[in-house]
């Protein structure tokens, strides 16, 4: 019932590298084929080069400062404020690269891509440098090359919309030759636009919406004079315009490729070319719980929508899904992702839709869907720490009348509000969040707030909450000034303001916001996660057993532990969706764990599943505990897996726990006879005896003096005579002498009563049974591994600056050294009993049998060969916590509060004026119907609604050197 | 605020309901039995949880259900406790052709009982009721359910034809006694129901009402600001975000004896 995951504890913060790649939405491993040669793509360095970027046509965009980066197999620039300019081209897409001729100390380059479009990179940093780059930039294209990639636009931006809308007449790149092998086909015929496209369901099932309401028309007319200057699909350049373009929303047949291009996901797609296909091939009549899950869900996403009435759009549906969940089953699936599917499936091909839906899940939604949820849980909880910043009031009244925010708010994030309003809308606010980013859905959660914000002071509960919201939303195609007189007031539309608020008065939420909120909580879940699912694991045990509440959590946390140490491989904990339900079992299949893990988890418990070296170098003495590996501790794994499964579930371990440790002396003694009687049949074997010896010593391995050898010693001779005694005797028919028939080692030999009697002939024996075999299974924490030097001085001093774990073992290894040289190096193992603390002969008692045999005790016992083999590794006790602890709370205190402009917004809160557009243009009317010029402004007032100035980053001077160099010649 | 509330002649009492189970035993049909009297194939995707109302009267008086109805994925279990905080009623529903559905159910119960609102009323509900039997009688609601029981319970094959209800019988995966043996032992209300044919749905809510504290609740009603806890918030620091946190769902009757 409980599966315990440890990719919680595991989570690592993004390096700097990696939110580079993020950015500029990079793939994170793009596979290189491992036949490859010599010059493989692990070669081709990175680089990034302070750069000014001019688009190559004279007067339709500014230019901009920023850095140009190298990231082989893309180029990506982005201007100096992270929002105005971008893009990331692959390099397969860059056609020519020509060194400019400028004046003395410019050095610039341009560039033309696959679209015959060109642009002037200045790189500014120092000649070196540039230098550097550019050899740098001519070997990562060199190599597209080789590996044929320069081939694969073709082909692949035919499946692009975007290809039709710009007729490709005659481009530069069709005809080219570079490098003499590039492009050998003759010209194609006239430049129909291609129909080839990949589209989505809405080409067959129409588009939710009115195409004329939504000016489709004039959308895709102002789309097209953008792509035809900026780009497109492979090699969009994002300029103001293109984010203002998106926020008025994009046209419906565009929409998917816009989707993917702004997503990143079209780069997934570029460098996976066929992999769609081969998985969908791949899980033909396959099952798994999460198929099952999924075909619950196919009937009820968008049902309202024609083609998911259909069997057409419910198989594309289908595949997408279970196609996810078979590329991707740690995350499987989850509700909600059913909706995020059948939302762009109207708009785009499975394949498209395929690759967007793992954008969606790792990078842009990242751990919404997983077994946990937790980056839902986690969004949820940044989302109420910024309603309590920004919107205190709200905040305040939530929590007097005890409300909580994500009744209402859960959905909108698990499902981009696709879930909570009309589909229309919810699809221009799932074009922002391409555009923009996460942070636009906490933006947009935020503005719903804030414009509700009177009639939210009014609720008392979470229902009239969620009604409240269901009435708003079902309201957002009215007038949200129905009273005004200004009739450009009556044309704003309610969902128009819900963006005008979020992009405005939010847009002090930026994408570092949300990362260093995300920092901040992350603890606070992952320990209510844990704690939750111990609570759960705990509470759904079938039984506790004899053991407390309290021992079960201790139990739990130790299994834990050792869970995180050494996760179950997959083969015994199987991710969920792989798992086979042919027995009807429906719920996630409950974590067991292997040997590996169990010997770390015993070696918490159990003193003699350790080895605990004291180490005495003359400067500190401390603990080395490392995870003892014996025979006895494997016998005890399969003892205890009662159903023969080859690994252990937390209840297992709980009745085997149980079985051991409120043992009396007489329960003790059946115990470890049973345990090591293989067939159970009641009798050990004589292998088995010798086995139980060695057992013995394994567990007394550590003991002081010679007391237990000779006890195991006198037990054996004493088993076997006695043994002997009891079996059947025969008379030899030639020398008449009688003796006990012969039985091979693997036959039937010893009963319990007799090893009874002959572990009780002894007297350390009985008292291991008696107690110290119970009491060596301890659910307590296992004491400090280091006891701190006392001294102070110079290594005291050190000591007190060592934080990491690292840091400790190598300071115990230097310690170690110097106490060696000086001779005070020390290593001892710590007893696992410790019942004699100093050597001291013990009383034998008399053999049962022949009391006058009891003799040469330590010849048979060196026999036999005690195998404890320690593993390596030094066990260092607290490293996940320690790896937890860095997450310090004041890397973002620092973002808020200098805010006047959101005290400005919170001052103003109760008293909102009714809003008024403060830069919208001509007086128009909502209800125009033709597509006339006149409708094309419109769409751009509004476009204009959510102009932000931007910053090129340039001086003038700078800016007339940009636009020299656009015209300025290539070097010979 | 406070003052209509009081003065208000709404003798209606509002009561919190949350409908947990493993994913499509049918508590959103069951739901919209109940709401709507009707049903259909789930239309509506539960993302977290679905928000329904619906009056329910009982002798003089109006109740009315605020039913949350969950989302019945495992991975949603961690979200629950969000939705049956404050609860003063629960639905643990299980499929009657699904014996894992119980084992489901049985740990749903286990966890209200310790995390839930104490004095909570639990009703237990073994759905789909009609596939186990003969497709006349579950085809129309005319049969009273006393009639259906003592089929059910004499459970004689040979009345009705044969093959169907042979079959039918046959998809059964829980006793009906074994159920009723668990729920009495745990104290909970235990139905059979059909969303499908609406047998044993409206019983379900109306058991429940008569069982909830009325007075109790209508009490602290009166002397709240129409909602009994209200005024002094949460006792202590009160934690944000997603409640996991099981020990903070008490309260709402503490405060008003
Ligand atoms: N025959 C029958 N089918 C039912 C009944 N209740 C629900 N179902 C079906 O079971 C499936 C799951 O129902 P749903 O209400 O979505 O379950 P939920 O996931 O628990 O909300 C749907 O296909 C329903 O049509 C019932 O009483 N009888
Ligand atoms: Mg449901």
């Amino acid at each position: 019932m409980a599966t315990i995951s440890t990719q919680l504890r595991n989570f690592k913060e993004p390096t700097k590298e990696q939110l580079t790649h993020v950015f500029f939405s990079i793939p994170e491993v793009t596979p290189v084929p491992v036949t490859e040669k010599s010059g493989s793509e692990e070669d081709l360095e990175k680089m990034e080069i302070n750069a000014v970027l001019s688009l190559g046509v004279q007067g339709v965009e500014d230019s901009y400062a920023g850095k140009l980066h190298l990231i082989p197999p893309y180029l990506a620039f982005s201007s100096l404020d992270r929002k105005s300019v971008r893009f990331t081209l692959p390099l397969s897409t860059v056609r020519r690269v020509e060194r400019l001729n400028a004046r003395a100390g410019v050095y610039a380059l341009s560039l033309s891509t696959w679209h015959s479009m060109k642009i002037v990179v200045q790189l500014t940093s120092l000649r070196p440098t540039a230098d550097l780059f550019c050899g740098l930039l001519r070997e990562a294209l060199k190599y597209e090359l080789q590996r044929g990639q320069m081939k694969a636009v073709k082909g692949f931006v035919k499946s692009c919309y975007s290809e039709g809308l710009v007729p490709t007449s005659s481009t530069v790149a069709d005809n080219e030759r570079e490098d003499g092998s590039l492009i050998n086909e003759t010209k194609e015929g006239s430049p129909s636009p291609e129909t080839s496209y990949q589209g989505g369901l809405g080409l067959r099932f129409k588009f939710p919406g009115d195409p004329k309401k939504l000016r489709e028309a004039s959308k895709i007319k102002l789309w097209t004079t953008y792509l035809r200057t900026h780009g497109r699909n492979l090699t969009l350049l994002r300029y103001p315009q293109c984010t203002r373009l998106v926020q008025v929303g994009l046209p419906n047949r565009l929409r998917g490729e816009m989707w993917e291009t702004l997503s990143g996901s079209i780069y997934l797609r570029y460098a996976h070319q066929g992999i769609y296909e081969q998985t969908v091939a791949e899980i033909q009549g396959k099952t798994s719980t999460s198929f099952e899950d999924i075909e619950k869900d196919l009937h009820r996403s968008l049902p309202e929508y024609a083609g998911y009435q259909s069997d057409e759009g419910i198989s594309a549906l289908r595949r997408v899904l279970q196609a996810y969940s078979h590329r991707n089953p740690e995350v499987g699936y989850c509700q909600a992702m059913n909706i995020l599917a059948a939302a762009i499936l109207i708009y785009m091909s499975e394949e498209q839709a395929f690759w967007l839906l793992e954008v969606l899940c790792d990078r842009l939604l990242p751990g919404y869907y997983s077994p946990t949820m937790h980056g839902t849980l986690l969004d949820q909880r940044v989302f109420e720490s910024l309603v309590a910043r920004c919107l205190p009031m709200i905040h305040e009244h939530f929590q007097a009348v005890d409300v909580q925010l994500s009744v209402a708010s859960l959905p909108w994030f698990l499902s981009l509000y696709i879930n909570s309003m009309p589909m229309v809308f919810a699809f221009r606010i799932v074009d922002c969040f391409f555009c923009m980013g996460p942070k636009v859905l906490f933006q947009v959660g935020l503005a719903i707030l804030k414009i509700n914000g009177e009639q939210l002071l009014q609720i008392q509960d979470d229902g009239q909450f969620l009604n409240l919201m269901r009435d708003y939303f079902a309201s957002l195609g009215q007038s949200a000034h129905p009273e005004s007189s200004d009739p450009r007031a009556r044309a704003i539309s309610r969902f128009q303001e819900l963006l005008l608020v979020s992009f405005r008065e939010f847009a002090i939420i930026t994408d570092e916001t949300i990362l260093s909120e995300r920092r901040k909580y992350r603890n606070q879940i992952v320990n209510s996660i844990e704690s939750f699912s111990k609570r759960s694991a705990i509470r759904n045990l079938k039984t506790l057993a004899r053991f407390s509440k309290e021992q079960a959590g201790f139990i739990y946390d130790a299994l834990y532990k050792a869970i995180c140490e050494v996760p179950p491989p997959p083969d015994v904990a199987p991710a969920p969706s792989l798992l086979s339900t042919a027995d009807g079992q429906q719920e996630r299949p409950e974590t067991r764990i292997g040997l590996a893990t169990f010997h770390v988890f015993l070696s918490e418990v159990l003193t003699w599943a350790r080895n605990e070296k004291i180490v005495i170098n003359g400067f500190q003495q401390r603990i080395d505990r490392e995870v003892a590996e014996h025979e006895l501790i494997d016998r005890l794994f399969f003892f205890w897996d009662t159903s023969c499964k080859g690994s252990l579930s937390f209840q297992d371990i709980v009745f085997g726990l149980d079985g051991v440790m409120f043992n009396d002396l007489m329960d003790n003694i059946e115990w470890f006879f049973n345990l090591h009687d293989k067939n159970k049949d009641g009798f050990l074997t004589k292998d088995e005896v010798l086995t139980l010896s060695e057992s013995f010593l394994f567990i007394f391995r550590y003991e002081i003096g010679d007391a237990y050898l000779g006890a195991v010693s006198r037990f054996m001779t004493n088993a076997f005579e006695y043994g002997d005694t009891l079996l059947p005797q025969m008379t030899d028919s030639e020398t008449g002498e009688s003796g006990p028939e012969p039985i091979e080692p693997n036959q039937p030999y010893l009963n319990l009563a007799t090893f009874r009697m002959v572990v009780l002939a002894d007297e350390l024996l009985e008292s291991f049974f008696e107690a110290d075999l119970s009491a060596s299974f301890r659910l307590e924490l296992v004491p400090d591994l280091e006891l701190p030097p006392s001294s102070s001085g110079f290594l005291g001093d050190l000591w007190s600056n060592i934080a990491t774990v690292d840091n400790k073992k190598m300071f115990h290894k230097f310690s170690d050294e110097l106490g060696k040289t000086i001779g005070k190096h020390q290593v001892v193992y710590r007893p696992t009993i410790g019942r004699y603390t100093k050597l001291e002969e013990p009383k034998a008692r008399e053999s049962l049998i022949s009391p006058t045999k009891a003799t040469s005790p330590s010849s048979s016992v060196t026999a036999i060969s005690l195998s404890s083999k320690a593993s390596s590794s030094t066990l260092t006790v607290d490293a996940t916590a320690a790896q937890d602890a860095p997450l310090s709370a004041s890397l973002s205190s620092a973002v808020f509060s200098p805010m006047p402009h959101m005290q400005a917004v919170n001052a103003a809160f109760m008293e909102r004026t009714p809003f008024a557009i403060d830069d919208a243009g001509d007086d128009d009317d909502s209800d125009l119907e033709s597509d006339h010029d006149g409708d094309d402004d419109q769409v751009l007032d509004e476009v204009d609604a959510f102009l932000e100035a931007h910053d090129s980053g340039l001086t003038d001077a700078d800016i007339e050197l940009a636009k020299d160099l656009i015209d300025a010649e290539p070097v010979k | 605020m406070a003052d209509t509330a009081s003065g208000s002649v709404d003798r209606s009492v509002q009561v919190k309901l949350v409908l947990l189970g493993e994913a499509a035993v049918g508590k959103s049909s069951v739901v919209l039995r109940f709401v709507s009297n009707e049903f259909q194939a789930n239309k509506e995707p539960t993302i977290g949880a679905a928000f329904l109302t619906q009056k329910c009267r009982l002798e003089d008086r109006v109740l009315r259900y605020e039913i949350w109805d969950t989302a019945g994925q495992e991975r949603f279990h961690s979200l629950a406790p969000m939705y049956y905080r404050n609860a003063q009623a629960a639905v643990v529903v299980y499929d009657i052709t699904k014996a894992s559905s119980l084992e489901k159910a049985k740990s749903w119960v286990k966890e209200l009982q310790r995390q839930a609102n104490p004095n909570i009323v639990i009703a237990l509900a073994g759905n789909k009721v009609d596939l186990v039997k003969s497709s006349s009688s579950a085809g129309t609601m005319s049969t009273s359910e006393s009639e259906d029981e003592a089929d059910d319970a004499t459970a004689t094959p040979g009345e009705t034809p044969s093959v169907a209800d042979g079959e039918s019988e046959s998809l059964r995966q829980v006793p009906r006694e074994e159920a009723q043996a668990y729920a009495t032992e745990a104290g909970l209300l235990f139905f059979e129901t059909s969303a499908k044919t609406g047998e044993g749905v409206v019983e379900i809510f109306t058991e429940i009402a008569k069982k909830i504290p009325i007075e109790h609740i209508l009490a602290s009603t009166r002397g709240g600001a129409g909602r009994p806890g209200v005024t002094g918030g949460r006792d202590g620091a009160r934690q944000d975000g997603v409640n996991l946190d099981e020990n903070q769902v008490k309260g709402k009757d503490a405060c008003n004896c």
